[in-house]
């Protein structure tokens, strides 16, 4: 079925292959990889040179326990030694204790997948991008993409890029999978509508110190996010030494924030307390990749269709949530996983294209969806009655249209066909707070004897939803042709037995 | 989806031994099953297991009492409110 590993010639200049990948970071490499794995040939297109900076350096279980595994890359992360995560912390909300979510649901059911790991992602992405090398990909760097070009009845059929030394060059492939990340613009050939949600409309400045303060005992690999009156800083420990720290606020102060983005994030940071307690004694990097200051909008969006006549769009090609609970690497992770399990059902001839098309893109919106709910619930458990950016980011604020789109994402995900009305999904938003505000309020302060145990938290309706599926994949990654799994979508499918590609669940 | 077998003690207790690879026989009704090796990730296969039978648990719930015994109790309930709804 698949042509060889290193591609066949057909005509001069092109070469063909099953899949070609534009992109290489954790989307693009993962997908590549979960293909390559079944045997099909593949070429990955990467415009720069790895390793390179990138931001979004908190990871999820899931991406770690579950994607990585079946990537096979479980023992080079290891070997990295990279920071060890149990959770999260937050400074967030009515109480003034910091709180934690944990991975481990209690004490007794902390397990050996209870954790995730801060990675500099000039080491992580490069770790993955090498490992889809290493499983056969023909990996090109350097080789920007200029086009997707179609045949006659509209299908993507070919990319035209430039190689490293400036030649443009051609290779044809059933699919073509765009993982071009937050800054490509071929997205527009699947469609031409992406929403851009108002209530997340957020600019982000961050840089890096040396010498800041740890959280206490278990914790001091957490990441801590924390809410002050003009948005919420992050501070993720990369290292013993070195900390990721970022602040953000409210799209309204860009001109302030590029006019001197120094002095910007050091402001900003001395107005939150707890960081600025924890940077008291720390000095900011100034040389080298983490020695500058950087500014990127956070706005969240999601693209109208994630797939058209033979061209997916995985990672930020697709879609970005706001970054407060470490989900960038996780949906692009995971809509690699969902775009491989589809392209290898029909290069197999498992399955007709149009099912398992479906299924990628109904279970990516799944996950885009119940992820978007729980960021709105949370940001509206923050209390700040005389803050701008606050009173913006309540539920009762949500613009008309962030709701309609919010109800065709959710209606259009649990029934297959009609939106919510708005009203219901603005009283399924406000529920979806009050349920987090009292579970919350529930577990209490982090390490104490109730802040220890998740149960109450994991069993708030809009938290279950998240971990749903973020549990099964790890189950997956643990457990292999074990896992069982139902499936998600009403009617829908369900993994393979290898957890490469979609089954009929009576197949299975 | 309809259930495809009741749930008893004996089919609790035989996928249990199912997850954790060991005798049926080995498991009692009351052993702290946490002892016996049910880490979360063991635990969400069984409650894909359940959910299979038209049984709608949560890992938590499963996670608060891990006990044959236990779990039987829950997992009547859940079918039994499912049944209730759809009926």
């Amino acid at each position: 079925m698949s042509a060889a590993a290193n591609g066949t010639g057909t005509r001069t200049g092109t070469r063909e292959f099953d899949v070609v990948v534009i992109g290489g970071g954790p989307g693009g490499s993962s997908v590549a990889t979960l293909i390559a794995r079944r045997g099909h040939s593949v070429a990955l297109l990467e415009k720069e040179r790895f390793p390179r900076y990138q931001i979004g350096e908190s990871l999820l279980p899931a991406t770690v326990h579950g994607v990585c595994r079946l990537l096979e890359v479980t023992e080079d992360l290891e070997r990295a030694a990279f920071m060890v995560k149990r959770g999260g912390t937050f400074r967030w909300g009515t109480s003034p204790d910091p709180w934690n979510f944990l991975f481990a649901l209690s004490p007794q059911f902390s397990g050996p997948t209870s954790y995730a790991y801060q990675v500099d992602r000039m080491v992580f992405d490069d770790i993955l991008l090498r490992n889809a090398a290493r499983h056969g990909v023909d990996v090109r760097e350097q080789c920007p993409v200029a086009a997707v070009l179609r045949d006659g009845e509209g299908r993507a059929e070919a990319v035209r890029y430039t190689d490293a030394a400036g030649a443009s060059q051609t290779v044809r492939a059933r699919f073509v999978i765009d993982a071009s990340g937050n800054t490509g613009r071929l997205w527009n050939q699947v469609t031409d509508d992406r929403h851009y949600s108002d209530f997340f409309k957020n600019i982000a400045v961050f840089g890096y110190f040396l010498g800041g303060k740890r959280l206490p005992g278990p914790d001091r690999g957490n990441i801590l996010c924390a809410a002050f009156d003009e948005g919420w800083c992050w501070y993720i420990p990369l290292s013993e030494e070195l900390t990721s720290v970022g602040a953000v606020v409210h799209r309204g102060n860009a001109a302030l924030i590029q006019a001197d983005r120094e002095k910007a994030l050091l402001e900003l940071t001395g107005r939150c307390d707890i960081v600025a307690d924890y940077l008291s004694k720390a000095t900011r990097v100034t040389d080298g990749v983490h020695g500058q200051v950087r500014v990127r909008k956070d706005y969240s969006y999601a693209t109208g269709s994630f797939v058209r006549d033979g061209m997916l769009l995985v990672g930020d090609a697709a879609c970005f949530i706001d970054p407060v609970f470490s989900t960038g690497v996780h949906l692009a992770t995971y809509g690699g996983l969902l775009a491989a399990r589809s392209i290898n059902s029909v290069l197999s001839g498992e399955l007709d294209e149009a099912s398992v098309m479906a299924e990628f893109e109904g279970r990516y919106r799944r996950e885009y969806s119940v992820f978007y709910e729980f960021l709105t619930a949370f940001y509206d458990m923050q209390q700040h009655e005389d803050s701008y950016f606050w009173q913006a980011r309540k539920v009762t604020e949500f613009g008309e249209t962030d709701l309609e789109a919010f109800a065709t994402l959710v209606g259009g995900v649990a029934s297959g066909d009609a939106a919510l009305a708005p009203e219901a999904a603005s009283q399924r938003l406000s529920a979806a707070s009050r349920d987090l505000t009292s579970a919350v309020a529930a577990t209490g302060p982090m390490q104490t004897e109730s802040g220890e145990r998740m149960g109450t938290l994991f069993k708030a309706p809009v938290v279950a939803s998240v971990m749903a599926e973020m549990n099964q994949i790890q189950a997956r990654g643990v457990l292999g042709d074990g896992a069982r799994e139902n499936p998600v979508l009403p009617g829908g499918l369900v993994p393979s037995s290898d957890g490469l590609g979609w089954a009929r669940r009576d197949q299975r | 989806m309809a259930p495809t077998s009741p749930i008893t003690k004996d089919t609790v207790r035989a996928q249990v031994a199912e997850v954790l690879d060991e005798l049926e026989a080995n498991i009692g009704d009351h052993d702290d099953l946490l002892d016996r090796g049910i880490d979360s990730i063991r635990l969400m296969s069984l409650v894909e297991w359940c959910r299979q039978r038209g049984a709608e648990v949560s890992f938590v719930d499963l996670a608060e009492v891990p006990t044959v015994a236990a779990w039987t109790e829950v997992l009547s309930q859940a079918t039994q409110d499912v049944r209730g709804i759809t009926a």
